[in-house]
């Protein structure tokens, strides 16, 4: 199967660690993507709250180039670009009229447009378990996570189709593969205020704030995510936060795709934990690693710690 | 023609399915923000309450979680509605009611036309300087910079592909109103 990979603004700028930790777990995983050809910013709230044709042509013009590559499958890991991609998709294909505008704003045709996944989406298919399962490397078992999804992992669930909307499980499958027992807790597809955070920062801390709280209660030491917003918000909000809740946060916040590769063996260099605000290695370096006798298959391999 | 109709028009969405439970509002996470709240959004476009849907601040204050759309028992999709909404009050010279966020759409989009891409770093120091928070951010910012997640702004070569795609979804919808 041939796979487009469009990373989207994020991942070039403020989320670099994203894109790098996507590439080395890929690649690890011998997973070949190409980097979809001309691509441009998917236009998020901004292109379709100034115009609706505006709106739908931006992110078509990716999908467009996509079709053109001749790609089975799109691979977005950021999950606004993902919504606004499946959006615009659905919306064009189901209108005729409205198709053939924008295939005359894009000067190019829609004929059939490949869909756009998730990461997760991919990975989390059955037939990666063996695989993920047999790649690991380094005992995380004593790791204390929550998952977070956010909005549009699985949201909207008739436009996604794709896990669960209110109790998504993808991400706590795929760590559970690699010997993390995920935490159960109430806000995992809360909103994290997205873009806000450049506008209303007060209200991205208030939003955050439930989080964070959340996630202690629930026995934490960290968030795992899948969303570039979602990272960027609950990484760089903590000092306020810290300031409302009146005692220190620390807690780091690490994509799956850090994690996995984590877990596999992956150079820290090439996952970007040094990019991070809050800084996860003192975390991660205190879990009990290498694997103590290497095991490749089978559910409970790692015994829990007595700690 | 008709506000709700025009709603339609842009939105796909039939407010007259809408049959008031709340749901929406229930689960919106910016609801305690919001003048009108989402299912009072819903029941003024039915109402054909132009004037307060077109100048709340909660058309403008939707972050677009989809939250409400998902969970909509009638299939109504609350969050087009407010995208739709935002669309019609600036083509009737209505201003943003929140005026930062209306600042960083436009910043957003006059940022894509000159490469494309965004650089995110300039749309947020520009939004910020417009809007009086670049103070309040900057340690944060120099804290990105020193960890490598600021990148130097591109050079603007590759934005002829979106300047195309901006010119001539604008002239189209001129037209077509015209
Ligand atoms: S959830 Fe749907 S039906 Fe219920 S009030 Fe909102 S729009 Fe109306
Ligand atoms: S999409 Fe907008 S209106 Fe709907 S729940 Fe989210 S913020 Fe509220």
């Amino acid at each position: 199967m041939r796979l487009g990979y469009y990373p989207g603004c994020s991942l070039e700028g403020i989320s670099a660690e994203y894109d790098e930790s996507i590439r080395a777990l890929f690649a690890h995983l011998e997973i070949t993507m190409e980097d979809l050809p001309d691509w441009i910013c998917c236009g998020t709230l901004a292109a379709p709250s100034l115009s609706r044709l505006l709106g739908l042509a931006t992110p078509l013009w990716n999908v467009a180039q996509a079709e053109k590559a001749g790609y089975e499958k799109v691979i977005a890991p950021c999950s606004a670009c993902l919504y606004h991609f499946k959006h615009a998709t659905n919306v064009v294909m189901e209108n005729p009229p409205l198709r053939a505008e924008v295939e005359a704003v894009l000067e190019l045709p829609l004929n059939s447009p490949p869909p756009t996944i998730h990461p997760l989406e991919l990975l989390s298919d059955d037939g990666f378990e063996a695989l993920i399962r047999g790649s690991v490397k380094r005992d995380l078992s004593d790791l204390k996570a929550v998952c977070y999804y956010g909005c549009h992992i699985s949201r909207p669930a008739k436009l996604m189709q794709f896990d669960d909307p209110e109790n998504p499980q993808s991400m706590d499958r795929l760590l559970n593969w690699v010997g993390i027992q995920t935490l159960d807790w109430p806000r995992k597809v809360d909103c994290c205020g997205a873009h806000f955070s450049m506008i209303k920062p007060d209200y991205v801390v208030d939003m955050c704030q439930h989080l964070f709280e959340s996630a202690l209660e629930a026995g934490a030491e960290a968030i795992i995510v899948g969303c570039p917003m979602c990272h960027a918000n609950l990484d760089t909000r903590q000092e306020a936060i810290a300031a409302k809740l009146g005692h220190a946060l620390n807690m780091p916040v690490l994509y799956f795709s850090q994690v996995l590769g984590y877990a596999f063996g992956l150079p820290d260099k090439e996952l970007g934990f040094k990019r991070h605000i809050v800084d996860p290695l003192p975390l991660l370096k205190c879990l009990k690693s290498p694997l103590p006798t290497l095991v490749t298959s089978g559910t409970s391999h790692f015994p829990h710690s007595t700690l | 023609m008709a506000f709700r109709d025009e709603i339609q028009t842009l939105s796909g969405q039939n407010v007259n399915l809408c049959f008031q439970c709340s749901k929406c509002s229930s689960g919106c996470p910016l609801a305690d923000k919001m003048d009108l709240k989402p299912a009072q959004v819903i029941h003024s476009i039915r109402l054909g309450r132009a004037d307060s849907v077109l100048n709340s601040q909660s058309i403008w204050l939707c972050v677009d979680c989809e939250t409400c759309t998902s969970r909509c028992p009638q299939g109504v999709e609350p969050a087009s509605a407010m995208s739709a909404a935002r669309v019609l009050a600036l083509q009737k010279g209505i201003k943003p009611s929140v005026k930062v966020i209306g600042i960083y759409y436009r910043g957003f989009v006059d940022n894509m036309r000159l490469n494309g891409k965004i650089h995110d770093a300039s749309v947020a120091g520009i939004t910020q300087l417009l809007t009086g928070q670049l103070i309040a951010d900057l340690p944060l910012a120099m804290k990105l910079l020193v960890r490598g997640r600021v990148k130097p702004p591109p050079l603007p070569l590759g934005g002829g592909r979106f300047r195309k795609i901006y010119r001539n979804a604008l002239a189209r919808e001129k037209e077509s109103r015209a």
